[in-house]
C-alpha cells in the first residue's frame, strides 16, 4: 500500500485577516486592505465564539479541542446534559442545535459559532409538558439517560405535534437506557403531544 | 482530546491549500462523528496536527434535481436525505440507506460525503491507544486473520496487504446500485471506483482532495430500488451485511439490474453474478433466490464469519424481491 508524496505548496508571507487573500509583499497587502477593507472592524481572534444557549447570548473563548459538551457542562455549569460513552453511541449528551437533536460530545465548541442551543435546563424552565408527563409516567429510575431522552423528545415534538408511536420509537433510537425504562417513554411523549395540541387549539 | 489546530476555510481552494500544507498530518472534519471518535480513542499511530473544518465552506449542502440528475452536496446530512420525499420516492435505496444509518442524532450530524469516506470499524484497528498496530496502519500483520473475525470479510482480504476489514457504509452500496458518480476537487469517479484499501483510509482520494458533489442519474422509468440492512440492533449499529438493488423491469422481465452488497468485503461488493443471474428473468422467489446464491458462490468465509454468507444470500434475494412492482 504505497504512500503518495505531495510537494508542499509555497506559502505566501502575508494573509489578509478579513478575506484571507495572500500576498508576498507588505506594500501589496497594505494597499489591498486600505482599498478593499477600509471600514471593516478587525475580525475576532480565533477561538472566540458567540452562542445562544436557552435563549441567552454568550461569548466564549474556547480551545479547539473542547467539545460542545465540555463547554456547556464543565465551563458553563449546565450539568443537566450528561456524558456517558463520549463516543456518540448513547445519546445522553443530546442537545438541540439550530433545531436538530445532536450529540454534544461529538461536536467541537469552536465549530458552533452563531448557533442556537437548547439544553434540558431550558426545556424545564419553559415548563414544557414533557417534564410533567415524564414524571407521571415514571420514565426514569436512575435518571441519567433522562435529559437525553427529554431533549430528543422535545426536538421531535418541535417538528410534529402528532407523532405516531412508531415515529416516537424511531426518533428515540439513539438514546440508551440501562435501567430499562423504554416502555414508558412513548406513553409520556404521546400524552405530552396531546397536551401541546390542545394548548395550541385553545 | 490532545491539542490540535482548527482551521476554518471559507472556500474549497483554501481547504485544499491547507491540506497541501499539512500533507497527511491534518484531517478533514465534516460531521465529526467518525474523526472525533478516532481522536478520542487515539487509535492511530499519529494524531492529527490540525482539523480542516469543511463545514465553514458555503455551498456544499445543496440538494437539487437538474436535467435528470440528482445533485447532492457532500455536506448534506443523512437525516435530510432520509426524509426528503423526492428521494424516498425516486431514489428509494438511497433514502432507505440513509434512514438506517447509525442513530437519528448521528444522522442529524453525519454527512453523505463523510459516510462514504468513513474509516473501517475493525475492532483491532479501533482498539484505543493503537493497541494493535495492524497492517491497515502501516504495521506488519492483520490480527483478524487468527483472531475474532466474526464481522470481517467473507470475500477474502485485500489483494496486496491482506487486510480483512469490511467497509461499513450503508449509503455506499445504495449509491453504487443507483449508478452514482462522485465529483471531487480533482476528478470525477464512478461510485464503485471511490473505494480502495489503503493505509488509514478507505478511498482513492489524495490527502488534499475533497468530495464536492455526488450525482445520481434519474432512474429509468419502470425502475425501482431498495436497500436492506442486517444488524443486531435496529438503530445505532453498523451493518453486519447490507444490500442495495436497483432493478428495471420491462414487460415483466428484468431489463437491467445493479446489486451491491457491503460490509461483507473490503470494499463495497457489486454482485455481478447475481445481476447476470436475474437479467432477462421474471422476478419471483426462485429467480431471486438463485441470484442470491450466485452472488455468494465465491465466498471465502473466515473461521468465525460463515454465518454472514447465508445472510448475504437472503438479503440479495429480498432486495431483488423488494424491487418488483
Amino acid at each position: 500500500m504505497p504512500r503518495k508524496n505531495k510537494p508542499v505548496a509555497a506559502l505566501k508571507k502575508y494573509s489578509c485577516p478579513y478575506c484571507r487573500e495572500t500576498f508576498d509583499a507588505f506594500e501589496a497587502i497594505k494597499s489591498h486592505i486600505l482599498t478593499g477593507h477600509p471600514t471593516e472592524s478587525l475580525p475576532e481572534p480565533e477561538g472566540i465564539i458567540h452562542l445562544t444557549i436557552n435563549g441567552q447570548k454568550y461569548k466564549f473563548q474556547v480551545e479547539p479541542d473542547w467539545t460542545l459538551h465540555y463547554l456547556i457542562h464543565d465551563r458553563l455549569g449546565l450539568t443537566g446534559t450528561k456524558l456517558m460513552c463520549d463516543r456518540g453511541a448513547c445519546g445522553s449528551c443530546t442537545v438541540i442545535v439550530n433545531g436538530r437533536p445532536v450529540l454534544s460530545c461529538m461536536m467541537l465548541a469552536i465549530e458552533c459559532n452563531g448557533r442556537q442551543i437548547e439544553t434540558v435546563e431550558g426545556i424545564a424552565a419553559s415548563n414544557h409538558p414533557l417534564i410533567e408527563e415524564y414524571v407521571k409516567h415514571h420514565c426514569m429510575q436512575c435518571g441519567y439517560c433522562t435529559p437525553g431522552f427529554v431533549v430528543t423528545a422535545k426536538a421531535l415534538l418541535d417538528r410534529t405535534l402528532d407523532p405516531t408511536e412508531h415515529e416516537i420509537r424511531e426518533a428515540l433510537g439513539g438514546n440508551l437506557c440501562r435501567c430499562g425504562t423504554y416502555p414508558q417513554h412513548p406513553k409520556a411523549i404521546l400524552e405530552a403531544a396531546k397536551l401541546l395540541r390542545e394548548a395550541g387549539t385553545r | 482530546m490532545r491539542k490540535f489546530a482548527h482551521i476554518a476555510p471559507r472556500t474549497i481552494e483554501e481547504a485544499v491549500s491547507a491540506l497541501q500544507r499539512y500533507g497527511d498530518r491534518a484531517s478533514i472534519i465534516a460531521g465529526g462523528t467518525d474523526i472525533l471518535g478516532k481522536m478520542k480513542d487515539e487509535i492511530l499511530p499519529k494524531y492529527p496536527e490540525a482539523l480542516i473544518n469543511i463545514k465553514t465552506i458555503p455551498g456544499l449542502e445543496f440538494l437539487k434535481e437538474e436535467a435528470g440528475v440528482l445533485r447532492i452536496g457532500p455536506l448534506v446530512r443523512l437525516e435530510d436525505l432520509a426524509k426528503e420525499p423526492r428521494i424516498r420516492e425516486k431514489y428509494a435505496a438511497l433514502a432507505q440507506a440513509a434512514s438506517r444509518t447509525a442513530s437519528p442524532h448521528l444522522r442529524e450530524m453525519g454527512t453523505l460525503g463523510g459516510n462514504l469516506c468513513q474509516d473501517i470499524r475493525c475492532w483491532y484497528y479501533r482498539n484505543p491507544a493503537n493497541r494493535f498496530p495492524c497492517l491497515r496502519k502501516g504495521g506488519g500483520r492483520c490480527y483478524a486473520i487468527e483472531g475474532d473475525n466474526r464481522y470481517h470479510s467473507i470475500m477474502g482480504g485485500s489483494v496486496e496487504g491482506g487486510c480483512y476489514a469490511v467497509h461499513p457504509s450503508d449509503t455506499a452500496p445504495a449509491l453504487i446500485a443507483l449508478s452514482a458518480e462522485i465529483i471531487t476537487s480533482k476528478r470525477t469517479l464512478k461510485a464503485e471506483d471511490l473505494f480502495q484499501v489503503d493505509i488509514e483510509k478507505t478511498t482513492v482520494l489524495d490527502s488534499d482532495e475533497i468530495i464536492t458533489e455526488i450525482q445520481v442519474p434519474r432512474p429509468a422509468p419502470g425502475s425501482k430500488s431498495a436497500f436492506l440492512k442486517f444488524a443486531i440492533r435496529k438503530s445505532i449499529d453498523f451493518p453486519i451485511v447490507n444490500c442495495a438493488a436497483g432493478i428495471a423491469i420491462t414487460a415483466g422481465k428484468v431489463k437491467a439490474a445493479r446489486i451491491c452488497l457491503n460490509a461483507i468485503a473490503v470494499k463495497p461488493y457489486r454482485a455481478v453474478k447475481a445481476e447476470k443471474a436475474i437479467l432477462k428473468q421474471r422476478v419471483n422467489e426462485q429467480s431471486a433466490e438463485a441470484a442470491g446464491n450466485a452472488a455468494l458462490s465465491e465466498a471465502k468465509p473466515m473461521e468465525r464469519n460463515g454465518y454472514m454468507v447465508q445472510i448475504a444470500r437472503v438479503l440479495v434475494k429480498r432486495a431483488i424481491l423488494a424491487c418488483r412492482e
